[in-house]
C-alpha cells in the first residue's frame, strides 16, 4: 500500500519537475534518485511485514503478502537498473523526459496493484494503469512513423482486449455475485455454471493478449519493433512480468481448484506460443525484432507457471520474472549502443570491443537458458513445477525441444560477434559508467544462476 | 401486461433493431445515429431498473459527448465507398465462424443460468445518494486510484499532442 502511494506521489513530483527543471540530464538524475526512494519504500514495506503475515486494505480490495512485497521490491530494483542503464537513451527519444519518467512511475503503481489485488476491479484498473502509459511511451518518438503506428496499433488492440477482460469480469459477477477473487473459489467442478466458465475463458483470452501469448501475439512484434528501443526494453520486461503475476494470481487463487477445466485450453495456448515465438524468431533479420519474438517465446515458458498450480510455480514465476527482466534489459542496453540493429551490425564486435561482446554473450546465454545463468534456473523451476504437477508431460518435452530451437537464434548473435568479419559500429561511445552498470547486470545474471535461493527464500 | 412490461419490450425491440442498424447501414453517419438511438434505448432500460443516475450519465457521456466526437471524426474523414478497405473472403468466413462459436457459448451460458429477478425491496439502489455512499465506502480505493489512470491519460494527451521541437 505504501508503495502504491509512493509511486503515485513520485510520478506527480516528476511531472512538476518537467515544469521547473529544464535540463534533461538533471531530470533524469532526479528520476533515478526518486526510483531509489521508491525502492527504499518497498524495502521498508517488506521488512515491516512478518513472513507469514497477510494484510488487507480497504475492505479486502488489496491483499498484501510477503510474496507480493518481495516481487514489488525486485521489480522496482529492475526498474532502477533499467533507468540507470538507459537514462541517456531516454533523453534522446524526445523533449518530454520528465513525462516519460512520470509515466514509468505510474506503470510501477500499476505493477504494485497487479501483484496485490484481491478484487477484480483493482485488477481492471491496474491493467489499465499498466497499459495506457505504454501506449503513450510507444508513440513518444513522434518523428518516427513506425513509432506512431506502434502506438495506435497497441492502443486499438489493447482497448479491445480490455473490453474482453471486462466482459469476463461481468460474466463472473453474473455467475457468482462478487468481485472478490477469494470468493470465486469454486470447490467442485459440477458447481460451475457455463456462465462462470465463459467468464474464465474471456479472462484467459484477455490475459493471453496482455502477456502476448499466441494466438493473441500479433501486436507484439510490430509494437516492440516500432516503439523507441528504451521503452521496448521496459515493456518487454517489467510490464510483462507483472501481467504474468496478475494472471497467475487470479488463476491459482480463484480458479486453482477447477484447474482441470481450463488447463487444456491454456496448454494449447502455451504450445502455440512456444512454437510461434521460437520458429518465427529464427527467420528474423533484425535483432530487435528477434528479441520481440523471443519475448513471445519466453512468455510460453512463463505460462508453465500459470499452468502448474503449485508452490514451485510461484517460485518459478518469481525467478523467471527477475532473470528474464535482468537479461533482457541488459541485452536491450547493448542493442541501444549499436548503430545497426540487424545481425550484420554485430559482426566483429568481439574484436572492436571485447568487453561489450562478452557481456552480450552472457545475456544471450541466459535468455537461451544455458546452465550457470539466471535463465537456466528460471526455466528449470517453471518446468519443475509442471513436472511436479504431472499432467502436462508432453508439453514439457515440447518446451525442451523449443528451448533447443531458441539456442539457434541467440547463438547467431554470438556467432556474428566472434566469428564473422566486420566492423560493428557503435552509436555512442560506451562510457565507464555504462560498463560498470553492465558488469553489475552480468553479475546479477550469474548470481541468479548460481544461487537462485537468494531470491526464493524470502 | 402492465406499463412496465410494455415499455420493457418496446425498449428491447428498439435497442436490438437499432443495434442491427449500426452494423447493417452502409453510411457511417447513419451507423452513428443508430448507435445514439441504441444508447437511448439502453438508458431507458436503466430507468426501468431504477438506476436514474446511470441512465443520465449514459446519455450525457455516451450519446452526448462521445457520439458527437464520433460524428466529427467521420465527417472530417469524409468516408465513402472508395476508402472502404478491401475485405478478404477468408477472413470474413473465419470471423463468422469464431463469432458464431462465441454466440453459442454465451447462449449456452444464458440458457442454464438461473435468472434472478430484480429485488423489489431495494428499489432505491441506483439512486445517486446510494451510489455515492458505496463509491466512497466500499469502493473508495478503485475510485480514488482511477485518478492515476486519468492523470497518465492527460500526460499522454500533452506528450502526444505537443509539437516536438526540431533538434
Amino acid at each position: 500500500m505504501k508503495a502504491i502511494i509512493a509511486a503515485t506521489v513520485l510520478g506527480v513530483i516528476l511531472m512538476f519537475a518537467g515544469l521547473f527543471v529544464k535540463e534533461k540530464k538533471s531530470v533524469a538524475s532526479l528520476a533515478v534518485f526518486l526510483l531509489f526512494v521508491l525502492l527504499g519504500v518497498n524495502i521498508w514495506d517488506l521488512v515491516t511485514t512478518a513472513p507469514n503475515e497477510t494484510l488487507s486494505f480497504f475492505n479486502n480490495m488489496l491483499r498484501v503478502d510477503r510474496y507480493a512485497l518481495w516481487f514489488n521490491t525486485l521489480m522496482t530494483g529492475c526498474t532502477l537498473l533499467y533507468a540507470l542503464l538507459v537514462s541517456k537513451e531516454i533523453q534522446r527519444v524526445g523533449s518530454h523526459v520528465a513525462e516519460y519518467f512520470a509515466l514509468i512511475c505510474f506503470i510501477l503503481c500499476g505493477v504494485y496493484m497487479l501483484s496485490t489485488y484481491n478484487n477484480v476491479l483493482i485488477l481492471f484498473i491496474g491493467i489499465e494503469i499498466l497499459s495506457i502509459p505504454q501506449y503513450i511511451l510507444a508513440g513518444s518518438d513522434k518523428r518516427n512513423l513506425k513509432s506512431s503506428e506502434a502506438s495506435l496499433k497497441y492502443f486499438l488492440m489493447g482497448a479491445f482486449s480490455t473490453g474482453i477482460l471486462l466482459m469476463g469480469i461481468t460474466l463472473l459477477y453474473g455467475a457468482t455475485g462478487t468481485f472478490n477473487i477469494i470468493q470465486y473459489t469454486f470447490l467442485q467442478s459440477d458447481m460451475l455454471s457455463p456462465m462462470a466458465l465463459a467468464g474464465i475463458l474471456f479472462l484467459m483470452v484477455a490475459f493471453a493478449f496482455k502477456v502476448s501469448a499466441a494466438p493473441m501475439h500479433m501486436w507484439t512484434p510490430d509494437v516492440y519493433d516500432g516503439a523507441p528501443t528504451p521503452f521496448t526494453a521496459f515493456m518487454a520486461t517489467i510490464v510483462k512480468a507483472s501481467a504474468f503475476v496478475a494472471f497467475m494470481r487470479l488463476f491459482s487463487v480463484s480458479f486453482g481448484a477447477i484447474s482441470s477445466d481450463w488447463m487444456m485450453v491454456l496448454a494449447i495456448i502455451t504450445a502455440a506460443t512456444l512454437f510461434v515465438g521460437n520458429i518465427t524468431a529464427v527467420f528474423q533479420q533484425s535483432v530487435k525484432r528477434m528479441l520481440a519474438y523471443s519475448s513471445i517465446a519466453q512468455a510460453g515458458f512463463m505460462l508453465f507457471a500459470v499452468l502448474a498450480v503449485n508452490a514451485t510455480a510461484w517460485q518459478g514465476m518469481m525467478i523467471y520474472a527477475v532473470a528474464y527482466s535482468v537479461a533482457t534489459i541488459g541485452m536491450f542496453a547493448v542493442l541501444m549502443k549499436m548503430k545497426d540493429y540487424t545481425y550484420d551490425g554485430f559482426n566483429g564486435l568481439a574484436k572492436k570491443d571485447p568487453m561489450l561482446a562478452a557481456f552480450t554473450t552472457v545475456f544471450l546465454l541466459s535468455l537461451a537458458g544455458i546452465p550457470l545463468t539466471g535463465g537456466f534456473m528460471a526455466k528449470y523451476f517453471v518446468l519443475l513445477a509442471a513436472v511436479e504437477q504431472g499432467k502436462m508431460m508432453w508439453l514439457v518435452i515440447f518446451a525442451l525441444f523449443m528451448a533447443a530451437v531458441s539456442a539457434y537464434y541467440y547463438f547467431r548473435v554470438i556467432m556474428a560477434m566472434y566469428f564473422k568479419q566486420g566492423n560493428a559500429e557503435l552509436n555512442t561511445e560506451v562510457s565507464a559508467t555504462d560498463r560498470f552498470l553492465l558488469a553489475i547486470t552480468v553479475l546479477l545474471v550469474i548470481v541468479l544462476g548460481a544461487a537462485p535461493n537468494l531470491i526464493l527464500n524470502i | 401486461m402492465g406499463i412496465y412490461e410494455i415499455s420493457f419490450w418496446f425498449l428491447t425491440v428498439m435497442a436490438l433493431s437499432c443495434a442491427l442498424g449500426v452494423i447493417l447501414s452502409r453510411n457511417p453517419v447513419n451507423s452513428v445515429l443508430f448507435l445514439i438511438a441504441t444508447f437511448f434505448a439502453i438508458s431507458g432500460h436503466y430507468i426501468l431498473l431504477n438506476a436514474q443516475f446511470l441512465a443520465i450519465v449514459n446519455i450525457i457521456v455516451y450519446a452526448g459527448a462521445i457520439m458527437v466526437l464520433f460524428l466529427f471524426v467521420i465527417m472530417l474523414m469524409n468516408l465513402n465507398a472508395d476508402t472502404e478497405p478491401q475485405k478478404n473472403r477468408l477472413v470474413q468466413i473465419a470471423g463468422a465462424i469464431s463469432g458464431g462459436t462465441l454466440l453459442l457459448v454465451i447462449l449456452a451460458a444464458l440458457r442454464t443460468s438461473t435468472i434472478t429477478s430484480l429485488d423489489q425491496t431495494s428499489t432505491d439502489i441506483g439512486l445517486i445518494k446510494n451510489l455515492g455512499k458505496t463509491l466512497f465506502t466500499q469502493f473508495v480505493l478503485p475510485f480514488e486510484i482511477s485518478s492515476v489512470l486519468f492523470l497518465s491519460a492527460m500526460i499522454g494527451a500533452v506528450v502526444i499532442g505537443k509539437k516536438e521541437q526540431t533538434v
